[in-house]
């Protein structure tokens, strides 16, 4: 890691929304500046780093991509736990995924680190023909919310890199210190984790 | 007896004159595998493939020489349950009647039932099984679009189906779950229907095809298959694909059938589709899905050794297992003490991960569950892709070790590539494995050092290690044209490279299913544990011999001398001996850590 005069901070970003929205898609146009139509679903959750220099700061993402899959829910606090930015990403042509996005806000209100820089995500803005979810209505709710909001396209490169430069700046305020990142241990028993998987 | 059965157990036919083979056979020295020998019990031969026929209904089977008269006849139809020891199988009568040959009566429409005709026809030829050859297969679901009043669905030579106690559909390996909700409730009614009886139902028989059941609680998976595998064979298979589905979910979705007896499960698989075809499809070319075994990477022991010993560091920092596995050859493992890891479990786990495109994207951390280590519990698997067929699996109990796996990633690559164990791996894969053309010459009349080792690159004008016999036409000495062998201790199995006459996915496949059948007969307790078998048929000659140490599976030519088998048996065993460090991973059976 560079140790100059400048403030290095290691952040843990967590991207959470629906099957499909895009979160892989997002992570690898940003860290491989890769695009592929038909993406495989994500298994568990993958691992990123990438390094973004802002301002005064050079800022190095964790990123932990996650399944959208129903059955890994249960599981994301165990991925978005000590995070300091999370992108919460829906599809613009699903208003099912604006649905789901609403709920990883709430939960991560209730259970994240309330520090946290979250971003609004509306992806595949390429698929302006097959939208279902108003920029207008997003952009409100992420206001209200303490959001910040963009439409991202993957597909066209569109905002990708802006939205995670944007988080990177905010980071760079928010935190005059270097943040330890990594998980906060606690115990959860994996009886619990299993069957709260099945029947959340 | 069906046409194809007569010839599954036309054992020597082929042989004008079998009485000095016999005497061959029973004068015959084998003196390997500690003292093992070949029991001579070929006499009673042709009584065996007799009970061969109907072990594939094991005890269930009342009538099957009943129900086969019937076949070409088809006049009478009727349903007729028989109940032995508590098991039942049921008799759908009259295959050639158009709406019985459906699966278990189910809708017989006339539009559909000229067509069930051609289906027995079809099934059986070489066209039709394209759809399932290894050249065309791709991964993922197919015939998405297809339900049970397709044709082509109804075509299909073999169905896995998994579904609720309360009828509703979790996966079907053809066509859409959803459309094959009243199929499903059909086949939740067979099975309660027997249930209330207070029975189980495990084998259903309706003409050419078998409706294999087996419950799992809440669970219930059927297999309808005109396949002519061995009941147990299919059940195993069963087996298998609900561990796949435990490793994913963990056994704790039972309880949200408790809480919920209607409770859809569909969405908990979403996106596994392709776990299940890809091990579906490794029913057909990959022995571990019944030899219960794991086979190893062909590498120099010094190599193999190198992999091993970074491994076992790892594994003395909080790693429950780590495996380095490239494709579905095992480099190396490593247990925590006192943790055994089961072959299936193993197999179940490979595939898991190749089947899934997301692991080789970057490093990721999953949880997973081995149904044989504990079915209750996630464990968390960290894997990371070190070339594009190697892969690295460090599996924990602990949720958030992800950091430390990564260390350990690190510190295993930075070795691994050191020992130059990655490119050796990589060159293992190139040359492949064991060769029966290269099956050394007899063991008296040869140096020791003419065995050929692996990773001792040796020039191929390197002539003494390519034996020969001198009528030989394809394939090894004596027509050996295949073998595998399986060591019972070390939970591991080798099987030689596939060449000249079976060169095809299909042909390959249809000798794993013989094999298949082999290894169910030699298993099978209600006839007692055979020691060897010889078989002949039109297609090849089995021979099969199972001592406490090893079990052995040779294919040869089908006009083989049976002396000159048996003798080349021995050479394989003995050539396996030779080259059991570079094959076999040593001091890692599971009872041993």
């Amino acid at each position: 890691m560079a140790t100059t005069a400048n403030k290095n901070i290691n952040a843990k970003l967590v991207l959470l929304g629906d099957v499909g929205a895009g979160k892989s898609s997002l992570v690898l146009r940003f860290v491989k500046g890769q695009f592929v139509e038909f993406q495989e679903s994500t298994i568990g959750a993958a691992f990123f780093s990438q390094t973004l220099a802002v301002n005064d700061a050079t800022v190095k993402f964790e990123i932990w991509d996650t399944a959208g899959q129903e059955r890994y829910h249960s599981l994301a606090p165990m991925y978005y736990r000590g995070a300091a930015a999370a992108i919460i990403v829906y599809d613009i042509s699903n208003q099912a995924s604006f649905e789901r996005a609403k709920k990883w806000v709430q939960e991560l209100q209730a259970q994240g680190n309330p520090n946290m820089v979250m971003a609004l995500a509306g992806n595949k803005a390429d698929l302006l023909d097959a939208r279902k979810v108003a920029a207008e209505e997003a952009q409100v709710y992420a206001q209200e919310n303490g959001l910040f909001f963009m439409e991202t396209s993957a597909k066209t490169a569109t905002n990708v890199n802006d939205i995670f430069y944007e988080i990177a700046k905010r980071l760079s305020q928010v935190q005059p210190a270097p943040n330890p990142s990594g998980m906060v241990i606690m115990d959860r028993p994996t009886e619990r984790t299993a069957s709260a998987a099945c029947c959340s | 007896m069906s046409s194809s059965d007569s010839n599954s157990s036309s054992v020597d036919d082929h042989n004008p004159n079998p009485k000095p083979l016999d005497y061959q056979f029973e004068t015959l020295n084998l003196e390997q595998g500690s003292g093992s020998t070949i029991i001579q019990n070929d006499v009673d031969e042709e009584g065996r493939q007799q009970d061969q026929g109907s072990s594939l209904n094991g005890s269930l089977n009342v009538n099957s020489n009943n129900h086969e008269q019937d076949d070409g006849i088809g006049l009478v139809r009727g349903v007729v349950l028989r109940r032995t020891n508590s098991e039942v199988e049921v008799d759908v009568n009259g295959p050639s009647s158009p709406s019985s040959s459906g699966y278990a009566g189910e809708r017989g429409s006339s539009g559909v039932s000229e067509d069930d005709e051609i289906e027995e026809v079809a099934n059986d030829s070489a066209l039709h099984e394209v759809f399932d050859s290894q050249a065309a297969w791709l991964p993922g679901k197919r015939h998405v679009d297809e339900d049970d009043a397709s044709i082509s669905w109804r075509k299909r030579k073999k169905h896995f189906f998994i579904l609720s106690h309360s009828g509703k559909p979790i996966y079907s390996r053809y066509g859409d779950e959803h459309k094959l909700a009243g199929f499903s409730a059909t086949l939740q009614a067979i099975i309660s229907f027997v249930e209330n009886g207070g029975d189980r139902v495990k084998l259903v028989r309706a003409g050419k095809h078998q409706v294999v059941f087996l419950v799992k609680g809440p669970i219930y998976l059927v297999c309808i298959s005109c396949t002519e595998q061995p009941y147990e064979s299919l059940r195993g298979e069963l087996e298998l694909i609900y561990g796949q589905m435990i490793l994913i979910l963990t056994k704790s979705v039972n309880r949200c059938f408790e809480k919920n007896p209607k409770f859809d499960m569909t969405p908990l698989l979403g996106g596994t589709d392709v776990v299940f075809s890809s091990l579906i499809h490794s029913f057909s070319w990959n022995p571990a899905t019944f030899l219960h075994a794991y086979t190893c990477l062909p590498l120099a022991y010094g190599t193999r050794q190198a992999a091993g010993a970074i491994l076992h560091d790892v594994a003395d920092s909080g790693v429950l297992f780590a495996i380095l596995m490239c494709k579905h050859k095992v480099v190396s493992l490593v247990g925590a003490q006192k943790a055994s890891l089961h072959p299936d479990d193993m197999l179940l786990l490979s595939n898991f991960i190749m089947s899934s495109e997301s692991f080789r994207t970057s490093e990721s951390f999953s949880p997973i569950c081995l149904p044989r280590y504990n079915p209750m519990a996630f464990l968390y698997a960290y894997v990371r892709y070190l070339d594009v067929d190697t892969y690295l699996m460090l599996l924990t109990t602990s949720s958030d070790a992800f950091y430390h796996l990564k260390d350990c990633r690190i510190r295993i690559e930075m070795v691994l590539l050191k020992s130059n164990v990655l490119s050796e791996v990589q060159r293992s894969m190139l040359d492949g494995g064991m060769h029966v053309e290269d099956l050394p010459a007899d063991p008296l009349s040869r140096p020791r050092s003419a065995s050929p080792h692996f990773g001792e690159h040796q020039e191929p004008t390197d002539s003494p290690r390519r034996f020969r016999e001198p009528f030989a036409g394809i394939g090894g000495p004596a027509g050996l044209w295949h073998f595998i062998y399986r060591s019972i201790y070390l939970e591991q199995y080798i099987s030689s490279e596939f060449s000249a006459p079976i060169n095809s996915p299909q042909q390959q496949k249809r000798l794993y299913r013989a094999y298949q059948k082999l290894y169910t007969s030699m298993h099978d307790k209600g006839n007692g544990a055979h020691k060897t078998q010889f078989r002949r048929d039109e297609n090849y000659v089995l021979l099969c011999w199972v001592t406490p140490d090893f079990e052995l599976y040779a294919t040869f030519d089908p006009l083989a001398d049976k002396g000159l088998a048996i003798k080349t048996c021995n050479r394989v065993c003995q050539w396996v001996k030779d080259v059991e460090n570079e094959i076999f991973l040593l001091g890692a059976s599971p009872f041993s850590w």
